[in-house]
């Protein structure tokens, strides 16, 4: 049945509030077992286990119904009520080993478990019974963001019932606009691109990078409304005229601008950092004065002055990178992101130039919880680079190059990499809206730089235990 | 002193044991015994402990009963099993199942121990493992500079009580002991796990909380003993919820999502929470953060004139999570006439919520407390307010530490629930709820805590931190509680980074 027309139906009245669809897209391998439950000979067959788990772990054997079937682990909960109530004390459980076995440094087990469940699902991880981490640890573990309370607004964008926007924008943003006695714009405009969300995919420092996944993460990109950064020519002609828009081509340091050709459509390409750049800079600013221009930077010792000095030279967007750990590069003493990103947003602040560039801060973003905690340093927007590729089940095995994968991510077909990228995204963008909310802000452009909505471990440290003997004011 | 020590010190309730023996699953060690046993029963009648055992007239020997082997130091016993074994058929080793339980803050140790104490009301000595977590900062971090102890602690001689009203005016309330229950709600956990708690409470003459969702009929006999809640989505709140309660708690934040107010998901909102809360079944429900009639310090006295005037003789507590700007939350909320200033800091609570929101939201209370104290006392107005804190407190020493900091007294959740069995699996926010049968409304999984075992447990516990508190204060020449307030001298740091990344 054909609905009557509302007649005052005018398209720009059509007020869509900005929201990321997202649908359980399950993983194509097994999950790993967090923990693994060992029946052993003793067992008598009883079934009280079957009876004592609520999460349907174990059950009879299908084939012969005497017998107890293997524990299905991908289950269990850890709540140990089998163990407990078997008569036989026949039921162990231990640490999956593959599960203990996933992760390194920076990205551990849980926090890769994490990015899997996020992706499948596309929700926040909501669990009970309080914190059970550690206290605080090295970059961004040793940072915590601020809240609202009584004496500050606060803003409820969780629930919908307020609108908290996450757009940014890239470029370099004028600080006032001139007009002529008619009123006509006489200023200079510089290309801006914006986006939805603060986070923008980069494959170029992937240890591998299928066609499949780039086109399925550029497909991404576009659903979200961000852009993928990966090497020139990365995408399939089909696919590029659908998706240029949100492609950022990556120039390797010592390309001769000459000889490149932008894809149809681009609205932002990136240069790396090298010896001659600043004739880059003029050069390509020339060819292509309405493309954004980015230059990727290695984080490390003076890169402050390295991104004064792209300003100078008018570039618009600075991609600083950082190692997966999220710690400087080219340096004998590597600082964290979190320090490094504020002693740039802190120098461009002091020169009166903080909107004249856009920081995209890349590298070592493990977790949700590091995309606010990235902006509050001082970045405008953050690089997933590995979270994307885990997304898709990685498990950080590191022999890509010896073609055996244990996911097969060759066969990824590029719809469900899509679709797992986009959950990623949009939980990791929900969790954004949660941070916001707390700290009552209503854009994420706000957020930027909120070094004081954020609370340190050493100044807080420093405040509360001084006087305690051995505390932070001892050294 | 010593007089009203004695006085303050009177009528405690006793421990009792209480049966437990379920909860004997696991143990830190492991014994194996390999294919090539005989059975020859050498080890049976060697192992004091009954580890090894051989049912009359069996042929082969029953399989190990690893929760009562002492471990691997066992071996300068004559009986070591493992050394005995003709066919060096058996091992000892760490347990598997003792690994997985348990997590950085709460250990594996720390819960065993709060279940010991929980059956047998025996405190723990200062100095075991269980007292402490490995979280590499904060109150894992902090120790107390002990003296030995000299003659013998009477804890009749030690006043631990704290008064809840600290101004001039008003209803006087004190407590025994410096903690009370904090707010979980009918919904979240069941009724006998409310009703367990606010037994304890009455025999403790403390208090537990309603949380937000109700005062279920059953928890009105312990009325004196139970704390009204007054949160954001106002479920379950009343006038006469109000009216019945001598304490009433102002909910603005908790520390477990703070800045994010309150969630019960769909799947534990069954039809009698919903009447409870007014609310339709199985939505689930969002208490929105903050008061949306609250936005300023002047609109919070409002807030608690209103609150007041329903029940002029209660003492008006006002509970709120951790910002920078802390302190001058809490000298607002002194200001608007609260007698309790309760913080509560992240890394606590039990209730569902996001993970994000868990560690990187709000500083944790170890923080908060010194900041908030010492700004009480520039303002002149310390001795007036009664300051609580709470979220990540789990055992007596943690208290000791959060008043040691500027702290009068402590609020308590997660070891109210370790001591009814909960083993802290974090799978209570959905589904049927808690696995274990304490935080869930699940008709079936409700049966599994009994109310009066669980009072006995929780009951046991407070005695036997009181009595860890009353060593403390002994080792330390204390006789009454309120020394130890602000006395950061006595403390030691562990300096230096936190070690490890985040797990």
């Amino acid at each position: 049945m054909a609905l009557p027309s509302m007649g005052w139906e005018v398209s720009a009245m059509k007020y869509e509030r900005y929201h990321i669809p997202l649908k359980s897209v399950p993983g194509r391998v097994g999950p790993v077992p967090k923990f693994v439950i060992i029946r052993a000979d003793n067992c008598i067959n009883c079934g009280k286990c079957e009876k004592s788990c609520i999460y349907g772990v174990h059950k009879r054997s299908e084939a012969d119904l005497r017998k107890m079937a293997d524990p299905d682990n991908n289950l269990c909960k850890n709540c140990f009520r089998c163990i407990q109530d078997c008569p036989q004390r026949a039921l162990t459980m231990m640490v999956g080993p593959d599960y203990k076995a996933l992760g390194r440094g920076l990205w551990t087990s849980l926090r890769i478990f994490t990015i899997w469940s996020e992706s499948e699902t596309g929700k926040i991880p909501v669990f009970g019974a309080g914190y059970r981490g550690l206290f605080a640890g090295p970059g961004y573990d040793g940072m915590w963001t601020d809240m609202s309370e009584i004496v500050r607004p606060t803003r409820d964008g969780i629930h919908g019932r307020e609108y908290i926007s996450t757009s940014v924008d890239l470029g370099s943003r004028p600080a006032w606009l001139e007009f002529d006695k008619a009123g006509a714009l006489v200023t200079d405009m510089p290309p801006i691109v914006e986006l939805q969300v603060p986070f923008v995919i980069d494959t170029t420092r992937l240890r591998s990078a299928t066609d499949a996944m780039k086109t399925g993460m550029a497909r991404a990109a576009k659903h979200v409304d961000s852009l993928l950064f990966a090497a020139p020519d990365s995408l399939s002609r089909e696919a590029a005229s659908e998706l240029n828009a949100h492609f950022v081509p990556v120039y390797a340091e010592g390309t001769d601008l000459r000889s490149i050709v932008l894809p149809r459509g681009a609205r932002m390409a990136a240069l790396t950092l090298g010896s001659n750049w600043k004739e880059d800079a003029k050069r390509f600013k020339s060819m292509y004065p309405q493309t954004v221009l980015a230059f990727r930077v290695n984080a490390g010792k003076d890169v402050e002055k390295r991104v004064l000095d792209l300003v100078k030279a008018k570039v618009d967007v600075a991609h600083v990178l950082f190692d997966e750990e999220g710690m400087e590069l080219d340096s004998v003493e590597p600082r964290y992101a979190k320090d490094s990103l504020r002693a740039i947003h802190k120098a461009l602040v002091s020169k009166s130039v903080r909107d004249q560039i856009t920081i995209i801060a890349g590298g070592g973003i493990a977790a949700a919880e590091h995309v606010p905690k990235t902006l509050i340093c001082g970045a405008d927007v953050v690089a997933l680079e590995k979270a994307a590729v885990l997304a898709l089940e990685c498990r950080d095995c590191m022999t890509c190059s010896m073609g055996s994968c244990p996911v097969n991510m060759g066969d990824a077909p590029a719809e469900w990499i899509e679709n797992r990228v986009t959950n990623l995204m949009g939980a990791w963008r929900d969790q954004l809206l949660e941070v916001l909310g707390a700290m009552g802000l209503r854009e994420v452009r706000r957020l930027r730089g909120e070094l004081g909505r954020a609370i340190f471990f050493e100044d807080v440290e420093r405040e509360s235990f001084s006087d305690i003997e051995g505390g932070a004011g001892d050294g | 002193m010593a007089e009203d020590a004695k006085a303050c010190a009177k009528d405690m309730p006793e421990a009792a044991l209480v049966p437990s023996e379920h909860l004997r699953f696991i143990n830190r060690f492991t014994v194996t015994r390999a294919e090539t046993c005989i059975s020859c029963g050498l080890c049976a009648c060697l192992c004091p402990y009954g580890v090894h055992k051989r049912v009359e007239g069996h042929v082969k020997i029953l399989p190990p009963d690893d929760r009562r082997c002492i471990g691997p130091s066992c071996e300068v016993n004559y009986f070591f099993c493992v050394a005995n074994c003709p066919t060096n058929s058996l091992s000892v080793g760490p347990s598997e199942t003792f690994v997985c339980l348990g997590d950085p803050r709460w250990t594996s140790e720390m819960i065993l121990a709060t279940w010991a104490m929980s059956e047998t009301g025996r405190p723990l000595p200062l100095d075991h493992p269980g007292n402490i977590g490995a979280s590499g900062g904060g109150f894992d971090k902090l120790h107390f500079k002990l003296p030995e102890l000299k003659g013998k602690v009477d804890p009749d001689q030690i006043c631990t009580t704290i008064d809840l009203n600290r101004r001039g005016s008003g209803t006087k309330i004190r407590i025994p002991i410096p903690i009370y229950g904090g707010g979980m709600s009918f919904g979240s956990v069941s009724t006998n796990t409310m009703l367990a708690r606010a037994k304890a409470a009455k025999r403790w003459n403390t208090f537990t909380c309603t949380g937000e969702g109700g005062y279920p009929d059953v928890l009105i006999p312990y009325k004196d003993y139970v704390i009204t809640q007054i949160a954001t989505g106002l479920f379950g709140v009343r006038e006469e919820t109000i009216q019945r309660t001598r304490v009433i708690e102002f909910k603005y934040a908790q520390g477990a999502k703070p800045g994010l107010g309150g969630h019960l998901l769909h799947d534990k909102n069954t039809p009698e929470v919903a009447r409870m809360r007014e609310a339709v079944p199985y939505t689930s429900l969002f208490s929105p953060f903050p008061f949306h009639s609250v936005y300023s310090v002047e609109d919070h006295k409002k807030h608690l004139d209103w609150a007041q005037s329903i029940n002029p003789k209660a003492l008006l507590s006002v509970k709120v999570s951790t910002p920078n700007d802390v302190e001058m939350v809490a000298v607002g909320s002194y200001y608007a006439g609260a007698h309790i200033v309760h913080l509560d800091g992240g890394y606590g609570g039990t209730g569902a919520a996001p993970e994000i929101a868990k560690k990187n939201i709000a500083m944790p209370i170890e923080y908060a407390i010194p900041k908030v104290h010492k700004f009480l006392v520039k303002e002149g107005i310390r001795e007036q307010v009664t300051l609580i804190a709470s979220g990540g407190l789990r055992t007596a020493l943690d208290v000791a530490k959060a008043i040691a900091l500027g702290a009068d007294g402590a609020v308590i959740g997660t070891a109210d629930l370790v001591a009814l069995s909960c083993v802290r699996c974090g799978n209570c926010e959905s589904g049927r709820g808690c696995p274990r049968g304490i935080a869930t409304t699940d008709p079936g999984l409700d049966k599994l805590t009994d109310a009066d075992w669980g009072a006995e447990r929780i009951s046991n516990l407070y005695g036997a931190w009181r009595l860890q508190w009353c060593e403390l204060l002994a080792r330390l020449g204390m006789t009454d509680i309120s020394e130890l307030r602000g006395r950061t001298d006595l403390l030691v740091h562990g300096n230096g980074q936190p070690r490890g990344s985040s797990k």
